[in-house]
């Protein structure tokens, strides 16, 4: 029964760790074969891996089923210390046992013999304990058990296993005590048969470790495996499980049976009884404690002999050969065919895309000499140390430093080569004479200036040269040059000035325009401070500090009349409106308004009846009005000279301004403080004060010459002002300091403003209220600008005594921004106290301009 | 002559002597002459040909025409100028040189002389006092002739007989006077006041048969009158409304609208069309009878003065800047302007054809210079007839004898003409 069994046995701890490691049934089957041809079983357990080790394991399961209770404590237990803890209280003196089971611990491996021994006991145990105890295997080992006997051995397993029922129903009730003796008894027949029954099983299992044995000590850790494997098969007759055993330390019970049964703890005995036992039971030291079932285990002496092998660091199968000869399963050899079920793939047979074009990539470069192949390389370093090596003597000088911290390094300028002078045996010329050392030495204090900055000195040899005494102090200059001038880059622009002058069209191509002067009107006496053209163009007249107004005619420039005005004239401004022959002049503190019987006869006459009639008005004059102006018809003397009318202002009057039809005029009178301008009317003879504030110092008035829009120029700004609704529209900002006078376009949307600073803006009021271009053209304070009605032109005075002609087209289109091309600068007046040109003027029709000058003249340019 | 210029290394010119003055005609062959030979050179040369041909004795100046134009700088600068090959013979057609105008005398008047117009022996002056001046050529003052209220403009003379003479002056006053004028009796009488212009009348020009004159004033209108001096033409409600005022008024037969500006100058080319020059840069040709304008020549510059010479049917222009235009009206296409007389200073105020020779003219300008021109010198006047010390306002030249003129330093200033042929 024995030598079945065990293989039995040996079955179900392979067939236990089966489950575990693959669960493959064919493994199984492969195992049963074992059982039934020795050494095939091994093979295959081999081949599973896990086989010996499996063994051993089961071995270790059982060894506290089988004989000694103490056998499990030391391969079951989760915790090693704890079972060796136990394992010492328990069996203090059994110093061997102690530490061949510690080995076991450690190197699980090598106890194979003794756990062959083991295994012996543990089938013997096993039955015995099957028989005597009922706690029998638990279920699923015992089908595993049946299903393995079944399949492999058949007849006897059923038999065995028949039997083991039986016992687990007799051994139920049965005591502890009875059941340690008995098993005690058992144990030691079972061992002295199993000594006897093991060799033939014993030398298949030898075999078996030793071809395993390397495999094992590869596995290491396979022993806790087990350990933890095997738990559920410990507790085959205790059912508590793998708890730790110190919880039942206070019962009298250590776990249950099968059956529910408590399974008490066998008598310990006092201090004497064991010292009794000890003295009496020869088997005293091979006895352990099972921790499990609480049962004394006596090893057997194939136990003993494991564990003492074990100890002794041998193979724990006495019979393993450990120097067999090497069978070789596997060949070394490198096999012809590989051992591969599958074809190779497709693509190991067609050349690689990416290799090619990294091939290609690398032939490329190869034929553009961009790399070289390891022979060329070679070939060439032969002939480099072939060929004799050149170097450039100065070629730190050559390149740039690298200096690879600094940013844009630039390097230090390089020191001029020593020339002749620096030779230590100069050419005689280069050897000051005393005169060039008079020199050199004058300019001590100045020695920047000096073209050489050391003597010349000559020696008969090199030997002679003494050393350098300012080496010192011109290295550290040099330093402190290089340290304290930064060096920059300088980004010079190569702009070539033309570029930046805009593109402006040729003067020729702008023709026609004044460019000279055709007409001196001569005949004032002082400056003439204004002058106004006849709507015709037929006339014009002046006024000036000479106190006369003068009528001219343009064709000839011959003075057709001589008005004394008994002021100084400072404007004159003939109507607009062509049936009325009216000159306004602004003489000091009077307005006069003079016919000057030029022109048509009709006209003039008529002009003269009119002005003869007072219009009777109902309307109350201002009081404020009154203050700064009255009407006064003219009689007599005054009649006789043209004076039709008379304006007494309370202020000197600076400026007088028609409205484009001609009935309304504006004067000014920059210290009239909020009664500065005044709007007079011609038909009603009546004059409104537009303003109740001043807005500062009113230089210069301004209608807008198609709607009913006023200009009022202070010194900083224009303001535009809405007479209709009597508010303002906008706020011209000159950013200059002081307005001089101001002109508007015929057009309406361009104001042209001169100012004292010396500038002449240019107003697009659609564009905005700042200039839209900002003109220095004289260098002084602009007094005159004019726009020209017809032609596209406008002129600028100034006291440079210059008067410039300008092109100034405006385009109906309101996307194109007004052209303005400086076109001529003419200078034929001549200065008088600082004052050049008073005032400037275009002849209505034709592009003639006319200047009038501190010199006493009017000039007419073509 | 030849000879003495004959250095290997100056280029020589073939040139052929040719003349239309028979009396000076030198043989017909080819000579050879320095390239850089001048007028003077070729002068002595030709007068040496002439002691050779017909032993004058006199010394007679010449000059040259090469390539129809007077050779006034060295002729081989002349000939590069106009691109004349040197290779070929050149023609070198030659002239009498036309005399140097001697000043003749200086007529003194209180204000400028605005106008001068010259019949025969008699002198007419407009001045801006407002008075017109007959004188003799002698440099008689005959007679002041006050009546106009403004300065007058122009004068002309539209008849001139045994007894009487009738002129026509126009004046800034807006009306234009028709006077008789008694020589015998030394009186004048206002025939007739044209009333009608708006405004100062500029000019007036009287056609061929003295039967129609025409006025430009500064209202752009011209104006076409009758210059007869009976009023046989107007209506009788008119004259008999006139006859009670200073003389006889007179409206005008036609109103010519079609100037944009002043009207500067009217000349009659023939009996019946007239030719005005503008200031709004145009000039004009109406048809009197039609009433219309036949053509427009622009311009660039305003134009002040205009003359038609019936000789050489062109025209010549006094414009707003320095030069004198020579305009062909006849001509089509191509540029207008023929030539341009660039010599004055300043405006050129008033041009004048010579009468009876076709190529000269007269300009006088605010530079103070009268010129004497020649139409196949450009560049260089014949002569400056300097005198005046103010602005030339009008110059005459319709005695061939006389060359007139009137300026700003109230002086007529006259220019005794010789003939240079015929």
């Amino acid at each position: 029964m024995g030598a079945p069994k065990k293989a039995l046995k040996r079955k179900q701890g392979i067939s236990k760790l089966k489950p575990d490691a693959e669960s493959s049934k064919n493994e199984e089957s492969n195992s049963d074969n074992a059982v039934d041809f020795g050494t095939e079983d091994l093979l295959a357990a081999e081949l599973n891996g896990d086989g010996d080790s499996t063994d051993e394991e089961i071995e270790e399961n059982e060894v506290p089923d089988s004989d000694a209770e103490q056998d499990p404590t030391i391969f079951d237990s989760d915790d090693p210390d704890e079972s060796l803890i136990e394992f010492e209280t328990g069996s203090e003196d059994n110093d061997s046992e102690e530490l061949e089971f510690e080995e076991d611990d450690d190197v699980d491996d090598d106890d194979d013999e003794e756990e062959e021994e083991d295994e012996d006991e543990d089938e013997n145990e096993e039955e015995e304990h099957e028989n005597s105890e009922s706690e029998g295997n638990t279920p699923p080992p015992k089908t595993n058990n049946k299903s393995l006997i079944k399949s492999s051995i058949g007849k006897e397993d059923s038999s065995n296993n028949s039997f083991s029922r039986r016992d687990n129903t007799v051994l139920d009730k049965m005591t502890e005590r009875q059941h340690k003796s008995k098993n005690q008894i058992e144990q030691k027949s079972s061992n002295m048969r199993n000594t006897s029954r093991q060799k033939n099983s014993q030398k298949s299992v030898n075999t078996k470790i030793s071809s395993i044995k390397p495999h094992i000590t590869n596995l290491s850790s396979g022993a806790d495996e087990y350990e933890n494997d095997t738990s559920d098969e410990e507790d085959i007759r205790n059912t508590v499980g793998n708890i730790p055993m110190k919880w039942y330390d206070e019962y009298p019970h250590i776990g249950y049976d099968w059956d529910g049964k408590k399974i008490l703890k066998p008598q310990k005995g006092d201090q004497l009884d064991n010292f009794l036992k000890r003295m009496e039971d020869p088997d005293f030291w091979r006895t352990i404690k099972d921790p499990q079932t609480g049962q004394d285990v006596i090893l057997s002496e194939a136990d003993i002999d494991l564990i003492t092998r074990i100890q002794k660091q041998k193979i724990p199968d006495a019979q393993f050969d450990e120097y067999a000869p090497w069978v070789e399963w596997f060949t070394s050899e490198v096999m012809k065919m590989p051992l591969r079920k599958f074809p190779e793939h497709k693509r190991s047979f067609l050349p690689s895309k990416v290799e090619a074009k990294k091939v290609s990539k690398l032939v490329h470069a190869l034929k553009m000499g961009w790399i070289k192949s390891t022979a060329e390389l070679e070939k060439e370093r032969a002939q480099k140390n072939k060929d004799p090596q050149f170097y450039m003597l100065w070629q730190t000088d050559d390149q740039p430093e690298e200096m690879r911290r600094i940013h844009k390094h630039i390097p230090a300028p390089k020191r001029h080569l020593p020339g002749h002078a620096e030779s230590y045996n100069p050419p005689p010329e280069y050897l000051f004479d005393s005169k060039e050392l008079k020199q050199w030495n004058k300019l001590k204090s100045t020695p920047w200036k000096r073209k050489l900055h050391f003597v010349p000195q000559k020696f008969n040899s090199l030997r002679d040269v003494p050393a350098y005494p300012r080496y010192i102090k011109e290295r550290f200059q040099r330093c402190l040059d290089l340290y304290l001038c930064p060096r920059a880059l300088k980004m010079r622009l190569t702009i070539d000035p033309e570029v930046l002058v805009p593109q402006l069209p040729s003067p020729k191509d702008l023709q026609p325009f004044p460019t000279i002067m055709s007409m001196v009107f001569k005949g004032h006496t002082d400056m003439v401070r204004s002058i106004t053209a006849e709507a015709k163009g037929q006339f014009i007249a002046s006024g000036g500090d000479d106190m006369t107004l003068k009528i001219w005619e343009v064709a000839t420039g011959r003075c057709l009349k001589t008005v004394p005005c008994g002021g100084i004239i400072r404007s004159v401004a003939w109507c607009p409106n062509q049936a009325i022959s009216l000159i306004a002049v602004a003489a000091d503190k009077k307005v006069l308004l003079i016919n000057p019987g030029v022109g048509d006869h009709l006209i003039t006459s008529k002009t003269d009846q009119l002005l003869e009639i007072i219009p009777q008005s109902d309307v109350i004059v201002n009081e404020r009005v009154k203050a700064a102006v009255q009407w006064e018809q003219t009689e007599g003397e005054n009649w006789q000279k043209g004076i039709r009318g008379i304006l007494n202002h309370f202020q000197n009057v600076k400026q007088v301004t028609w409205h484009g039809k001609g009935d309304y005029f504006a004067t000014v009178m920059p210290e009239g403080q909020n009664r500065s301008v005044l709007i007079n009317q011609l038909s009603k003879r009546r004059s409104q004060i537009p303003f109740s504030r001043s807005k500062g110092l009113i230089q210069c008035v301004l209608f807008h010459p198609i709607r009913p829009f006023l200009f009022v120029a202070t010194q900083r700004n224009v303001r535009v002002y809405d007479l209709m609704k009597q508010e303002m529209v906008k706020k011209l900002l000159s950013n200059s300091q002081w307005i001089s006078t101001m002109a508007i376009h015929p057009g309406g949307d361009n104001i042209l403003v001169g100012t004292y600073d010396r500038k002449m803006l240019w107003f697009d009021l659609d564009l905005s209220t700042k200039p839209y271009q900002t003109l220095r053209l004289h260098g002084t304070g602009v007094r005159g600008v004019a726009f020209h009605k017809r032609y596209p032109l406008f002129a600028s005075g100034a006291d440079d005594r210059g008067l410039i002609i300008s092109h100034g087209m405006v385009y109906n289109d309101l996307l194109q921004n007004p052209l303005i091309v400086p076109l001529k600068r003419l200078c034929n007046h001549e200065s008088y106290n600082d004052f050049g040109i008073l005032d400037v003027m275009f002849h209505p029709i034709q592009p003639w301009v006319f200047s009038a000058g501190a010199d006493a003249t009017i000039r007419m340019y073509t | 002559m030849a000879g003495k210029s004959t250095d290997s290394d100056v280029p020589q010119v073939q040139i052929r002597f040719i003349t239309k003055q028979q009396q000076f005609a030198v043989p017909d062959f080819p000579l050879s002459v320095p390239a850089p030979v001048i007028a003077v050179e070729l002068n002595t040369l030709v007068n040496e040909l002439l002691k050779e041909s017909i032993d004058a004795a006199k010394f007679i100046e010449f000059d040259f025409l090469v390539c129809s134009e007077f050779l006034r700088s060295s002729l081989a600068e002349h000939l590069e100028e106009r691109g004349v090959s040197t290779e070929q013979v050149i023609d070198v057609e030659y002239l009498e040189k036309h005399p140097e105008p001697e000043p003749q005398d200086c007529l003194i008047h209180d204000d400028w002389v605005s106008a001068v117009a010259v019949c025969e022996k008699w002198i007419l002056t407009g001045c801006y006092d407002n008075t017109l001046h007959i004188w003799t050529t002698k440099g008689k003052h005959r007679l002041t002739i006050p009546g106009h209220t403004s300065p007058i403009k122009a004068v002309a003379w539209i008849s001139l007989g045994e007894e009487t003479g009738t002129f026509v002056s126009a004046s800034q006053d807006q009306t234009a006077i028709i006077w008789d004028w008694n020589i015998s009796g030394n009186s004048v009488d206002c025939v007739h006041v044209c009333k009608g212009h708006e405004r100062s009348l500029e000019s007036v020009g009287v056609n061929y048969d003295s039967s129609l004159m025409a006025t430009g004033s500064w209202d752009t209108m011209l104006k076409i009158w009758s210059a007869s001096t009976q009023d046989d033409d107007d209506g009788e409600s008119s004259s008999k409304r006139t006859k009670t005022e200073h003389g006889k008024t007179r409206t005008p037969k036609v109103t010519l609208k079609g100037h944009k500006e002043a009207i500067s100058s009217v000349k009659w080319s023939d009996k019946s069309e007239i030719i005005t020059s503008s200031w709004d840069h145009t000039l004009k040709l109406w048809d009197s009878e039609l009433g219309g304008i036949k053509q427009e020549i622009p311009g660039n510059k305003s134009f002040f003065d205009v003359d038609y010479s019936p000789l050489s049917g062109t025209l010549i222009t006094a414009s707003a800047d320095k030069h004198i235009r020579l305009y062909d009206p006849r001509s089509t296409e191509g540029a207008v302007v023929k030539a341009t007389f660039t010599s004055h200073t300043q405006w050129v105020q008033c041009v004048s054809w010579s009468t009876t020779q076709d190529y000269l003219f007269l300009s006088g300008a605010y530079d103070n210079q009268v010129k004497l021109w020649d139409t196949r010198s450009p560049k260089v006047p014949l002569y400056d007839l300097s005198g005046h010390e103010d602005k030339v306002l009008s110059c005459n030249w319709s005695n061939p004898k006389l060359m007139v003129s009137g300026g700003a330093d109230n002086t007529v200033r006259i220019f005794k003409s010789k003939y240079a042929m015929c």
